[in-house]
């Protein structure tokens, strides 16, 4: 469904990405482990198309996307859903979830949509007429993914889902997010919690330093102990160097 | 009409230059600097140098011919005394005519008293210019210091003596307030009902005319340039005060944009003026024609007249001088020529006498201002004679 | 002599009247800056081209002022939007709304300012010209303590909170509204929303400037249309975005009646000379005391 090939890409004269090649196949749920600063971040943007490929290119579907603007990337069904805190907090919940939908023309199926994704998350319904910015952390998260399927995708991507979320909330939102690919959707989750995200994809890539450094199915990184190894010594390393400014 | 101006600028700078390399000794050289910023400023320094030249080839002045010097001060003191010192000292006018701006015509009056050279003002009427105690000076335009009674009298005589004022802070309207208000005071005792100090350019007089109204004023003067005026006038019949309460103008009000722009409004006001396009006489109709023909100005206002009414002073005096050849016998000579000058009676509003003495009541020699009211605003704006009224010599004097 | 209350009335009525004029240009100014990041100094001319397009159609082209007023609001916006395409999207981030040069942005708006203010003069000339409205329809409201509030000032009330009352539905009720205020908030997430950032911009500054024209067309009959009305309203509207809060829609509106009430009274009673200097008196104290203006949103965080 998605594939990356030798992408380079960063901000200004800074390059982050330094040739990363990535595949996503139709109707699974792939995960992109990383530490902070390593890239993750900037290869979504890259993909959604926030920021512009300095080399290679991005196909979706077979076609060719990396010239598009990001909403028209966008209608084509890839979407990206934001990180929590990027609600529209002066919105209320059901105006974040009707602009998901902003660029669908059938009415109908729209709120039908919206019905679903209330039964996704209940607590969205009980809430729809609050501002978001009045919502918990994990209620943020579900507004974003929920707003995320209000745009009828193909294709989600997730940007840290579980970040600054309680364990157990976590737990809820991968089960969703689980089910949610049960209905046909392909998914990228970006994470940091490396646990928590191999057991929910079927496939992993791990990248360091702007390049994959490692991919394989999920259930053999999970226990292979050189992931564990190379990613703590990433975010060791990355910490050590926050230390150190 | 701006192609015109420049080529009619070229023919002056060509005119200059010609004066200056082919003055013969017999010519009777006059020196001119005026404000001709505007159209109507084009206009009436055309008009002057026409005039002239038609009394050359009317013969000249018993055969001499005037060469005439046209230079513009843009209303501007240093330009118009470099003008003057230059056609004094340079050119050796036999007489200096200007200007049109008071603060340019008071310094240059120091420079004609020192030099010993007659000077015609056409225009200024600022009261202090024939204060100065110079033999050489005289006036053509009414002075400041009777409109300002002519006003007064005829406000309190036949409109009432409630008046409330409206003063803009711009130089000629804080001084047409100061001198109604201390007329209406002298002559009748009365203060303003109400008196609102506003901007040069102010826009939103609503709340001013909210408590006039309130207040069943006789009248209002409006003190302001042009375009305020106008804005005043209309926002005064928005405000809902009725006709039966009159519109005074000040000086501006003669000018063009306070009709146009306040269109309806503008009808029943009334100012004072030197000039009134809606005389009668023929010979005011007949200048109206000229003016209209020759340089396209509907309706030429004041500085119009006085230009054309200095013109022919001049040609008087001119007429009435024994030139004997020597440059400083001939200026005293046309000095005491213009002094002599009883009875003109040209298009200003009454008769303009000069006397010997360098005084205020001497110097000021046209002491009739006339009333004129607006019956019709708009572009094609109409106007109409209310009063005439001439002063007492010696009015407004300290 | 008594305090006159009813003449207190009388100016505060008045300042209402003309503050919520005031309003809905500084309102164009808080819609261009929350959505584009540009303090748009052109704003004054974009309120002077409003009053001669409706002077315009209504003097020369002939229609009623209603008519006139809309087809004013109608040109400024599409010479609102030619100006923002042509000239200020290449000093912002390709496409992407983000103002890259701060300063290159204010410097650009000034000499816009400049320029437009030339281009007209070019086209009208100098001199001020009349705008005559008959408005005899329009009925005469009558206030305790014979207070009368002529024709014009009702109209140019009632329009002034009929387009805020339009603009507050389309922003809160339409979905268009939902994706201005997407774009104003977060341009990125937009784009990821599928909203077309770019045309959300161009009608971000239509509206703004179609407010300005409107102002234009109704202070017109008032106080006669001329090439360089634009500075004053600018300075004025200017000041109600500050003091509202800049940024803030409902603070704009607030902003522009306090600044009017307050100067009717400081020209009422402190001293009417010098009427225009009160607004920013007014500006100051509140910046004193609550530097984000009264119901100004903190500074947002730009990526």
């Amino acid at each position: 469904m998605l594939q990356i090939n030798d992408v380079h890409a960063g901000y200004g004269n800074l390059k982050i990405l330094r040739g990363v090649n990535m595949q996503v196949p139709t109707g699974g749920i792939v995960t992109l482990l990383g530490g902070n600063g390593t890239g993750k971040s900037t290869l979504l943007k890259a993909v959604s198309g926030l920021i512009p490929l300095m080399e290679g290119e991005v196909l979706f579907d077979g076609v060719a996307i990396s010239k598009m603007k990001p909403h028209e990337r966008m209608r084509l069904g890839l979407v990206q859903v934001t990180q929590a805190k990027e609600a529209y907090p002066a919105m209320t919940v059901e105006e974040n979830l009707v602009l998901g939908a902003y660029t669908r023309r059938d009415r109908a199926r729209t709120l039908a949509d919206l019905e679903r994704v209330f039964e996704f998350f209940p607590v969205l319904r009980e809430r729809r007429k609050q501002l978001s910015g009045t919502l918990s952390g994990g209620e943020v998260q579900m507004l974003v993914i929920g707003r995320g399927l209000m745009a009828k995708p193909k294709m989600l991507m997730l940007d840290e889902p579980s970040a600054a979320l309680a364990p157990k909330v976590v737990l809820e939102i991968f089960a969703n997010i689980n089910r949610i690919a049960k209905t046909g959707v392909t998914i990228l989750v970006v994470e940091q919690n490396v646990r928590m995200a191999l057991i929910l994809a079927q496939y992993g890539y791990i990248i360091r330093d702007g390049v994959i450094m490692m991919e394989g199915e999920a259930k053999k990184l999970i226990s292979d102990p050189a992931v564990k190894e190379s990613f703590l010594g990433g975010s060791v390393a990355n910490t050590a160097k926050a230390l150190r400014n | 009409m701006r192609i015109l101006n420049k080529i009619y600028a070229g023919v002056v700078a060509t005119g200059i230059g010609l004066t200056a390399a082919a003055a013969f000794a017999d010519d009777i050289r006059v020196g001119i600097t005026m404000r001709m910023v505007s159209e109507n400023g084009q206009a009436y320094g055309q008009m002057m140098m026409d005039e002239i030249k038609g009394i050359n080839e009317a013969g000249g002045i018993h055969g001499k011919m005037i060469k005439a010097t046209l230079m513009n001060d843009e209303c501007k003191s240093d330009k118009g005394v470099a003008n003057a010192n230059k056609m004094v000292f340079q050119e050796k006018v036999h007489l200096l005519i200007g200007s049109s701006c008071s603060s340019v015509t008071l310094p240059i009056v120091d420079v004609t008293a020192k030099a010993g050279v007659p000077q015609l003002v056409p225009h200024s009427t600022n009261s202090k210019i024939t204060q100065k105690g110079s033999e050489w000076i005289f006036r053509v335009p009414v002075s400041g210091r009777y409109y300002g009674g002519v006003n007064a009298k005829y406000v309190g005589e036949n409109i009432g003596t409630k008046i409330a004022y409206i003063c803009a802070a711009d130089a000629a309207s804080v001084g047409d307030c100061a001198n109604m208000e201390k007329q209406m005071k002298a002559r009748f005792g009365v203060e303003p009902a109400y008196r609102a100090d506003v901007q040069e350019k102010e826009v939103d007089f609503r709340s001013h005319m909210q408590k006039i109204k309130s207040m069943n004023v006789d009248g209002i003067l409006v003190a302001a340039l042009a375009e305020t005026m106008a804005r005043a006038l209309v926002q005064s019949y928005e405000a809902g005060i009725g006709e039966g309460v009159r519109r005074i103008g000040s000086s501006s009000a003669s000018n063009a944009p306070v009709p146009k722009i306040a269109g309806d409004a503008a009808k029943g006001v009334f100012f004072t003026a030197a000039y009134a396009a809606a005389d009668q006489r023929p010979i005011a109709k007949l200048f109206n024609e000229m003016v209209k023909s020759r340089y396209g100005i509907h309706a030429p206002d004041h500085d119009f007249s006085q230009a054309y009414d200095l013109v022919r002073i001049m040609e008087i005096a001119l007429k009435n001088t024994n030139f004997t050849g020597s440059l400083a016998d001939d200026r005293t000579a046309i000095r005491d020529a213009i002094a002599n000058v009883k009875g003109y009676q040209g298009l200003a509003s009454g008769p303009i006498s000069f006397c010997a003495a360098a005084t205020p009541q001497c110097r000021d020699g046209n002491r009739t201002a006339v009333l004129i009211g607006y019956t019709k605003g708009g572009e094609n704006f109409e106007t109409e004679v209310l009063a005439r009224v001439t002063m007492e010599e010696d009015f407004g004097l300290e | 002599m008594s305090f006159d209350y009813s003449s207190l009335l009388a100016f505060i009525i008045f300042g209402v009247t003309i503050g919520v004029v005031y309003g809905i240009v500084a309102l164009g100014i808080s819609l261009i800056y929350s959505g584009l990041d540009i303090v748009h100094f052109a704003h004054g001319e974009m309120y002077m081209f409003g009053a001669f397009f409706g002077l315009v159609l209504a003097h020369n082209v002939g229609v009623p002022y209603p008519i006139a007023l809309i087809g004013a609001m109608v040109l400024t916006a599409l010479l609102g939007m030619a100006v923002e395409r042509v000239f200020y999207r290449r000093l912002t981030r390709a496409g992407g709304g983000y103002t890259v040069a701060g300063m290159g942005m204010i410097i650009c708006g000034f000499g816009m300012s400049v320029a437009l203010v030339n281009v007209a003069y070019f086209i009208w000339g100098a001199e001020a010209e009349p705008f005559r409205a008959n408005l005899d329809y329009i009925p005469r409201l009558s206030f305790p303590g014979d207070i009368e509030v002529p024709e014009s000032y009702v109209l140019t009330a009632i329009i002034s909170v009929a387009l805020m009352a339009a603009l507050h539905y389309f922003l809160r009720h339409t979905k268009t509204g939902l994706a201005v205020r997407a774009v104003a908030h977060n341009k990125d997430i937009a784009y990821l929303m599928g909203i077309n950032v770019p045309l959300m911009i161009s009608l971000i500054f239509g509206l703004a400037c179609a407010l300005a024209a409107a102002a234009g067309v109704l202070i017109g009959p008032m106080q006669s249309v001329q090439v360089e009305m634009g500075y004053l309203m600018l300075m004025k509207a200017f000041a109600a975005a500050v003091v509202g809060g800049f940024g803030s829609l409902p603070g704009a509106i607030l902003g522009g009646v306090m600044v009017g009430v307050f100067e009717n009274l400081g020209a009422a009673y402190i001293s009417p000379s010098h009427k225009d200097i009160y607004a920013f008196l007014l500006l100051i104290l509140v910046l004193m005391f609550k530097p984000s203006g009264l119901l100004g949103v903190e500074a947002k965080v730009k990526a």
